[in-house]
């Protein structure tokens, strides 16, 4: 498997493949090429090496290396992020958790479960699922994306609708902080923990504030009923209504998602394709859960809302088979871009739903300013918009292009009151766009808790927040050295 | 945002030909990694990814490498051949992927690169080309099974070749039929060496060309035999053309392209006369089905070989699909289907050969997890990479149900690996080809007829 005894004289190579061991570290160039970024790909860079540990205590020691040498660090899934927080853009040694992916325990009496992680996301509804459990978030890479990687970025997925995004489904943490030290959080699954929600705070972080080594999660008893619809739209701005009009009836869908002539174009390209006609403009799909009583209602109420809404064909999935057709299709609608364009960006902004018809035109405008098309498959039901800028890295200018106008889709949902990031976080991607939505001095006062815990800042830095430069961050460092 | 693209070398990331580290013909294709927008959802797919976690050992990563040569980022170099020469070529992850992405042509191109900048030399030079330019495309030469037994001795597959093709481990209420079961018969070519046309048993609906493959004719000639006659029995004609020879997939597979494309012309030309070309060996099936993509510089070549390859079928979906008299008498027995990756992942091929055993009376099949996972014997990747098709295997057999007495599956390969799994991990399945129990049954229905 190419790992053939250590070829090195550097001396910070030797010293972790001590800890890890020979066959648990890459350190040549053509293996490390295979990390140069995540499923954001504008931005690449080598790590140093990429080790892989087997367990907490050899992160922590990882880290304790790393930490007293001053060599930057980082953690890394799947690699499957979308905004580059697993980019070792300063040369880090990328410690990748997959080698830890147990599923340690499972509790359905109290209805949680611990997983190390690197455990794959889905791997754990599957494991559970004979037993009529389930893990609720379900971010669309959720094949192949960890559990570790989700509790990083705080991911959503189309469910989160009704069921809420990974931090409300995380119980407990265990943390190795970035001085090696390692940490229990979150009191094991008892709710209430008094003091601060430090849960929450890690939750998010984006690998900023210490390494996940254990996570406790919620799991959920199945639904006793599930139904999907299919809605098909002549006009963009009618599917969007019927999305508000959905949520205003009083209906919780499990999920509301929607995609746009150009998404359709792309997935049924694709490998997952059904059929949708190629000369609609938005589909919705919709999908109700709970209790069997009251299920067909609030089908018949979506689909009245439907039809109010010009609807040129309606359907609600006919056995498990269809809805799971319907659901590959647009589980995979990111990666199904590729069938139609060499390269996307993707973007994840959230805005008031009610805004959904200006904010859609507005990111229309800005595909006919720019020159790129842009495909939009989103979340509705939470006005958690994923514009995708296709474009052609191979064609100069382009890439910065597509940047620009991705910034520009952000801009759009911060002017309605929205925010920049919805689930895919901030990574390096939307780093410069955290001015859209904070000021200097909320950002420092953002920087000034991930001194508390990461103060040498080796750990992932420069990302999530704007890289000095305009920013607070640089009046305070001239202002220390004045002092 | 105003950072730019920024590369790991200097140079600008374009893939003008002056960049390229691929320095000969048939390098891989642009456009089949420009599909490929690095999404991950292959990773899970891949069983080397899942055994190491490396992601050079990831379909995307492997693309990812494929196009870092062309861009002039690495050489193509021992590093590089190392995660390209450890991919199973299993196609899992083109099932996996959103955006269609043809993994399998841009590992077999990235191959035929490294294969010439980098010619095997000393004693693997002289095992690859003992076996890939005087064994397998020589029937003469193949059918001396001596030859055979060396090869599979160095492989530790010896024991099952001992136990000639098929095992002997079966439970006993299942030996009444090994008794109707054809045992290492003479290989199908030399049987009907004399016969242009093999007649339809009964009226004439079809006429097909049989490709008997090199190693299947005479290590497995039963599954040939039994395939000729559920074809005959079914209204087909069978003609097996003189001059067809190996499919080349075992070149294309080690980066020797230009035999590959050599055996294909061979073949295109022995089978120009046919309609419809049936394969039972599901890696031979797939290859033949990706003719084209070896002549991807030769267009007259090119649209010979798309013309040859949509006459191309397995034989599951063959009969699925033109009907099949379905058998009378019972084969009592508890199966699980095992999906080759070349059937599965290569052709798209799953329900056909399973509606095929259920329609067989009495036998009532188990399905088993991740039943299109690859058994790792992946052509001759069990010679090659013997460690990390060993823990492949183990996976696989992890999964195999433990109250089934007979695993099905279409491919010689794959026959081959799980039977030494069954043996090395003490379990007790029979290995089966999908044709061979439809022929059992027909077999049997008419030997009860017979005593009637």
């Amino acid at each position: 498997m190419g790992l053939k005894g250590l070829k090195t004289k550097d001396k910070h190579i030797k010293n972790l493949a001590k800890i890890v061991g020979d066959r648990s570290i890459l350190y040549h160039k053509e293996d490390l090429l295979a990390y140069d970024c995540d499923g954001f790909t504008i931005h690449k860079h080598l790590p140093k090496a990429v080790v892989f540990p087997k367990d907490t205590l050899e992160v922590s020691h990882l880290v304790k290396y790393c930490s007293d040498n001053g060599l930057p660090f980082l953690a890394r899934g799947a690699g499957t992020g979308l905004s580059g927080g697993a980019i070792p853009i300063n040369g880090e040694v990328v410690i990748s958790l997959v080698k830890m992916k147990k599923l340690l325990s499972v509790d359905y009496e109290n209805r949680r479960a611990v997983v190390e992680p690197g455990f794959v996301n889905l791997k754990l509804t599957n494991s559970i699922s004979e037993k009529g459990y389930y893990y609720a978030p379900d971010p669309s890479s959720q094949y192949c994306c960890t559990i570790g990687g989700n509790v990083a970025e705080n991911a959503g997925g189309a469910h989160c609708l009704k069921y809420g995004v990974t931090t409300n489904h995380i119980l407990g943490l265990e943390v190795v902080l970035p001085n090696g030290e390692i940490i229990e959080i979150g009191n094991n699954g008892v709710p209430d923990v008094p003091g601060y929600d430090l849960l929450g705070l890690i939750t998010g972080s984006e690998g900023t504030l210490g390494i996940v080594t254990k996570i406790t999660v919620r799991i959920l008893k199945n639904p006793e009923a599930k139904q999907t619809v299919l809605a098909y739209f002549d006009d963009v701005s009618d599917g969007s209504h019927a999305v508000s009009d959905i949520i205003s009836a009083g209906i919780v869908p499990a999920a509301l998602e929607m995609m746009d002539k150009t998404a359709i174009e792309g997935v049924e390209a694709a490998a997952f394709p059904v059929g949708h006609p190629r000369d609609i403009e938005a589909l919705l799909l919709i999908e109700v859960d709970g209790i069997s009583a009251g299920i067909d209602e609030q089908i018949s109420q979506i689909l009245d809302v439907c039809k109010n809404r010009n609807v040129r064909e309606v359907k609600v999935a006919e056995d498990e088979a269809e809805r799971a057709r319907w659901w590959a299709n647009r589980k995979t609608g990111f990666g199904a871009m590729g069938a139609i364009s060499p390269d996307y960006l993707v973007q994840d902004g959230v805005i008031p739903r009610s805004r959904l018809p200006e904010v859609l035109n507005r990111i229309k405008q800005i595909s006919e300013e720019s020159g790129l098309r842009i495909a939009n498959i989103f979340h509705a039901g939470d006005g958690n918009l994923h514009p995708l800028v296709l474009f052609d890295a191979r064609i100069p200018g382009q890439t910065d292009l597509a940047i620009e106008a991705g910034s520009a889709c952000l801009q759009a949902c911060a002017d309605v009151g929205g925010t920049i990031t919805g689930e895919h976080g901030v990574g390096i991607e939307k780093k410069e766009e955290m001015r859209f939505v904070f000021t200097d001095e909320e950002i420092q006062a953002q920087t000034a808790i991930r001194e508390v815990f990461n103060p040498e800042n080796l750990l992932n830095a420069g990302k999530l927040f704007p890289s000095p430069g305009r920013c607070a961050e640089v009046k305070k460092e001239m202002k220390e050295a004045a002092l | 945002m105003s950072t730019r693209e920024s590369d790991v070398t200097e140079r600008p990331a374009c893939t003008t030909t002056s960049l390229s580290n691929y320095h000969w013909s048939d390098p891989p294709d642009e456009n089949k990694w420009a599909d490929c927008v690095h999404c991950g959802m292959c990773l899970e797919s891949c069983p080397t990814y899942e055994l190491t976690g490396q992601e050079q050992h990831s379909p995307r990563g492997r693309v990812h490498l494929i196009k870092s040569v062309a861009e002039g980022k690495i050489e193509v170099n021992e590093q590089f051949m190392d995660p390209v020469f450890a991919c199973l070529d299993c196609r899992a992850c083109t099932t996996a992927c959103p955006a269609d992405v043809d993994v399998g042509g841009l590992i077999e191109e990235a191959r035929g690169q490294i294969r010439q900048a980098m010619p095997l030399t000393g004693f693997k030079k002289t095992v690859s080309q003992f076996f890939l330019h005087n064994l397998f495309p020589h029937q003469g030469r193949l059918n001396t099974v001596g030859g055979l037994l060396k090869f599979y001795q160095k492989s530790g597959m010896q024991k099952v070749v001992r136990k000639s093709g098929l095992l002997k481990v079966m439970p006993d209420h299942l030996a009444d039929m090994e008794e109707i079961m054809p045992v290492l018969t003479k290989p199908v070519r030399q049987k009907y060496k004399n016969q242009n046309v093999i007649k339809a048993k009964g009226e004439t609906r079809h006429e097909v060309a049989f490709l008997t493959g090199c190693v299947m004719d005479v290590m497995f000639s039963d599954i040939n035999d039994a395939t000729i006659n559920v074809l005959t029995r079914n209204g087909s004609d069978v003609v097996i053309p003189k001059n067809q020879t190996c499919c080349g997939a075992l070149h294309v597979h080690a980066g020797d392209r230009e035999m590959g494309r050599k055996l294909a012309k061979q073949n295109i030309e022995a089978f120009n006369d046919a309609e419809k070309i049936i394969v039972n060996a599901a890696g031979c099936g797939c290859m033949m089905k990706e003719y084209a993509e070896l002549f991807r510089e030769e267009p007259e070549w090119h649209d010979k070989a798309l013309e040859f390859s949509d006459k191309v079928e397995d034989v599951s979906k063959y009969l699925h699909d033109t009907g099949y008299e379905r058998p009378q008498a019972e084969i009592n027995t508890r199966i699980t289907y095992h999906d080759a990756c070349h059937l599965a992942h290569g052709q798209g091929v799953r329900q056909e050969p399973r509606n095929i055993l259920l329609d067989i009376p009495g036998v009532e099949m188990v399905s088993m997890p991740n039943a299109d996972r690859c058994c790792g014997s992946a052509g001759i990747y069990n010679i090659t990479n013997p460690e990390m098709a060993g823990a492949v295997l183990e996976s696989k057999m992890e999964n195999v149900p433990d109250d089934v007495e007979m695993i099905s599956m279409g491919n010689p390969g794959c026959m081959l690996q799980m039977a030494m799994g069954v043996q090395k991990y003490g379990r007790n399945q029979k290995i089966v080809h999908t044709v061979q129990l439809l022929d059992w049954a027909y077999q049997k229905e008419d030997g009860l007829r017979g005593q009637e």
